[in-house]
């Protein structure tokens, strides 16, 4: 009994709840590349360097202009929203018609420049937005506010999401688009501006999530490092442009994570995460919520 | 006969002309040709770790560099060319070998990082080049591997290990009323070079007192999240964290430990991130306040009545020109100081010695020079002597006389609080009531 209680306590408890409040940031991160991958067909490698940029953004707005965190953050992700229309008028129409590992090697070249751009631009330190949010206390279990927001803008930000793809002709015509490219500019759609709006959309989702990390890290050039590969890797584990999928895998990862890392080491939770991945890549290659054919 | 001999006589006066020409030329060549040691200097100026502490020994190193670039040395101008390691151990190899090969230097100088550290001294070493750590501190660089080229001024990782338990373990019964065996200690540690070799140092020093260790761990420094780590510290309940991290792996762990509700008697930590005052005092706020790091001292702390004279008007034109390039930092990083000071302890010592002694700057006179240096304690600006482990040692090219200090964050200000004969100020320990992560 007592070996049952020194493995099934509230610390068990506690790991299970910071690995859902973990998925909540994974799949904040996860939800704009879904979003691009599913219409576009693109992959944005350079992903989490829009985040750190969001996360500068914060920082500079807040901290040396002295402007409220709220008024900050719609700024920031208007401005990541910006970069991101940015990106595909620049950077992705050009080679929309290229083949995949061209637009893969551009998005990983614009990666270099934004973290060089952000190295030059605003030095090596780490940059701390200064803003400690107080903490949820259950008995012995403590709770990071800043995870709980990101996990309430993660939930939000999925729901909104999905009524805008279901209830808005722009939404409808950006999920018409991902079903077929070719027969809806035959139907008078204008592709070109429907990309734009997905690619700010994106933009804008990877503003949000820069608003909520820069509560929670510090702000370094390489700071998109630390998300970059997991936010990927969940994103081909879901299903590359299965919001629904993205959503869940973001939450098993970091499920796998937090309790790996409370049962072991903290590095065997990424190393058992990352072979699940593989063993997934094996079993449902196209992601956790493919129909098998 | 005389047109014969006129002949002759013009024949050898143009042999006679041509050759003293030719020995002027020879002459004026070896006049014009300049005496020169080129250093190739490699610290991470990109990348997480240059934040970390490696920006700041490169700063302290190049203040050194540009202070004998005026004067020179025995005759020889000082060229430095830098290079940037981008915080990746195989650009480190890969630009130490281009500014050994293409940029012909003569040396190479400097390293942050352990995990650099490593790997390039054994392509150094293979390379029959002379190596001159200033900063990284992992024993595995020498342990055993007989290297002849490579020497480190800088106290060792087990060493920084052993100095915090130490401390612990002299304060355990006064500070904590509990016996060493009663004391509950946890080890964390990034899972680098660095860290694995500060980590050793921690659980040989925790046997030694018989403290209760009661986890012992290490995570990657890239790690997006630490809130695991945290909950396994809560579970264990130590009364002291001896951790070993850059940054900003250690704001994120002690951010996670404050919304988790982590508490502890005391927070020890070893170098890097934790020698940067600022970036914890950014990231933590008042909370940074009673943090311990063991680092060599800082120049600007280390007692300068039982210094040899000649330092401290160096110490203080090295702060003068820290503070121009970084004005208003509230207390100078270590890094800068352990920078300065290992690269002074090269140029004014090691260097003077191979080109008067040794004739010149080739890697064989630059070791022969290094393997001579016999500096006493209080020669250097960081208190301690230097003393290369010779050939045929384990540590061969390891300072022996070098050591860490454990200094403590109070009000802004760091003061050593350990070992005794250097302690400026009584440690506050345990962590008071009614600070953060306080356990009282």
């Amino acid at each position: 009994m007592q070996a049952f209680l020194d493995i099934f306590d509230i610390y068990l408890l506690e790991a299970v709840i910071n690995g859902i409040l973990l998925g909540g940031v994974l799949a904040l991160l996860a939800l704009g590349l879904n979003l691009i991958f599913g219409v576009i067909d693109v992959t944005w490698i350079c992903y989490a360097e829009l985040v750190m940029i969001g996360m500068y953004a914060m920082y500079f707005l807040v901290q040396y202009y002295g402007i409220s965190y709220f008024l900050a953050a719609p700024l920031t992700i208007l401005l990541v929203a910006l970069l991101g229309a940015a990106l595909h008028y620049l950077v992705i129409a050009p080679l929309l018609t290229a083949p995949p590992i061209n637009q893969l090697l551009a998005t990983g070249g614009v990666l270099f420049v934004l973290q060089s751009f952000a190295t030059v631009a605003f030095g090596i330190d780490f940059r701390n937005l200064g803003i400690r949010l107080p903490v949820l206390a259950f008995g012995d279990m403590n709770f990071s506010y800043a995870r709980l927001l990101s996990f309430l803008a993660a939930l939000v930000g999925m729901v909104a999401v999905y009524l805008f793809m279901t209830r808005t002709f722009t939404g409808t015509a950006i999920r018409a688009i991902s079903q077929d490219r070719q027969i809806m500019a035959l139907m008078g759609v204008d592709t070109k501006r429907i990309y734009l709006i997905t690619s700010a959309i994106g933009g804008g989702l990877a503003g949000l999530a820069a608003c909520l990390l820069v509560l929670q890290y510090d702000v370094h050039p390489f700071v998109g490092l630390s998300f970059g590969p997991i936010t990927f890797l969940i994103c081909v584990l879901g299903g590359l442009g299965n919001f629904i999928g993205g959503f869940i895998a973001a939450f098993v990862f970091a499920e796998i994570i937090s309790l790996g890392g409370l049962f072991s080491d903290l590095e065997w939770g990424y190393v058992l995460a990352f072979a699940f991945f593989i063993v997934m890549m094996f079993v449902r290659p196209a992601g956790l919520l493919a129909r098998r054919r | 006969m005389r047109v014969r001999m006129a002949a002759r006589l013009v024949r050898g006066l143009l042999v006679a002309i041509s050759a003293t020409g030719l020995a002027l030329s020879v002459q004026a060549q070896d006049q014009g040709k300049e005496k020169k040691i080129k250093i190739g200097v490699v610290f991470d100026l990109t990348g997480p770790l240059a934040g970390g502490g490696s920006e700041l020994g490169y700063i302290g190193a190049k203040i050194v560099l540009d202070h004998f670039a005026k004067t020179g040395v025995e005759g020889y101008k000082i060229e430095a060319v830098y290079a940037d390691a981008q915080s990746k151990p195989d650009i480190a190899i890969n630009e130490s070998v281009r500014l050994l090969e293409q940029e012909k230097v003569d040396m190479v100088l400097g390293f942050f990082s352990s995990a650099q550290c490593v790997p390039v001294a054994a392509r150094v070493e293979q390379l029959k080049k002379f190596m001159w750590m200033t900063t990284c501190i992992s024993s595995a660089v020498f342990n055993e591997k007989g290297y002849k080229y490579v020497f480190r001024p800088q106290a060792s990782g087990d060493q920084f290990g052993m100095m915090t338990m130490d401390f612990i373990a002299q304060n355990a019964k006064a500070k904590f009323d509990k016996e060493p065996k009663d004391l509950r200690v946890a080890i964390i540690h990034e899972d680098g070079a660095y860290g694995v070799d500060v980590s050793r140092g921690n659980e040989a020093g925790a046997k030694k007192a018989g403290f209760n260790v009661v986890m012992k761990e290490g995570y990657s420094a890239t790690a997006p999240d630490l809130s695991a780590l945290v909950t396994k510290l809560k579970r264990a309940k130590p009364d002291v964290i001896f951790h070993t991290g850059y940054n900003p792996d250690i704001t994120l762990l002690l951010r996670q430990a404050r919304e988790q509700g982590l508490k502890f008697g005391a927070l020890m930590g070893h170098g890097a991130g934790y020698g940067v005052y600022e970036k914890l005092k950014e990231g933590m706020g008042t909370d940074a306040t009673y943090i311990f790091n063991t680092d060599p001292i800082s120049i600007w702390l280390a007692n300068q009545k039982t210094m040899d004279p000649k330092l401290p008007p160096v110490i203080k034109m090295v702060g003068e020109e820290f503070d121009k390039i970084r004005p208003g930092v509230a207390i100078r990083s270590a890094h800068v100081g352990i920078g300065a000071s290992n690269t002074y302890v090269f140029m004014n010592d090691v260097l003077p010695r191979a080109i008067k002694k040794y004739g010149g700057v080739d890697p064989d006179a630059l070791r022969k020079a290094a393997l001579d240096t016999d500096i006493p304690e209080g020669g250097t600006m960081l208190g301690f002597g230097v003393k290369f482990y010779g050939e045929g040692t384990p540590m061969a090219g390891q300072n022996e006389r070098s050591f860490p200090v454990v200094i403590q964050y109070i009000d802004d200000k760091s003061s050593v609080v350990w070992p005794k004969s250097q302690a400026q100020r009584e440690a506050v320990l345990p962590l008071p009531k009614g600070t953060t992560y306080s356990n009282q």
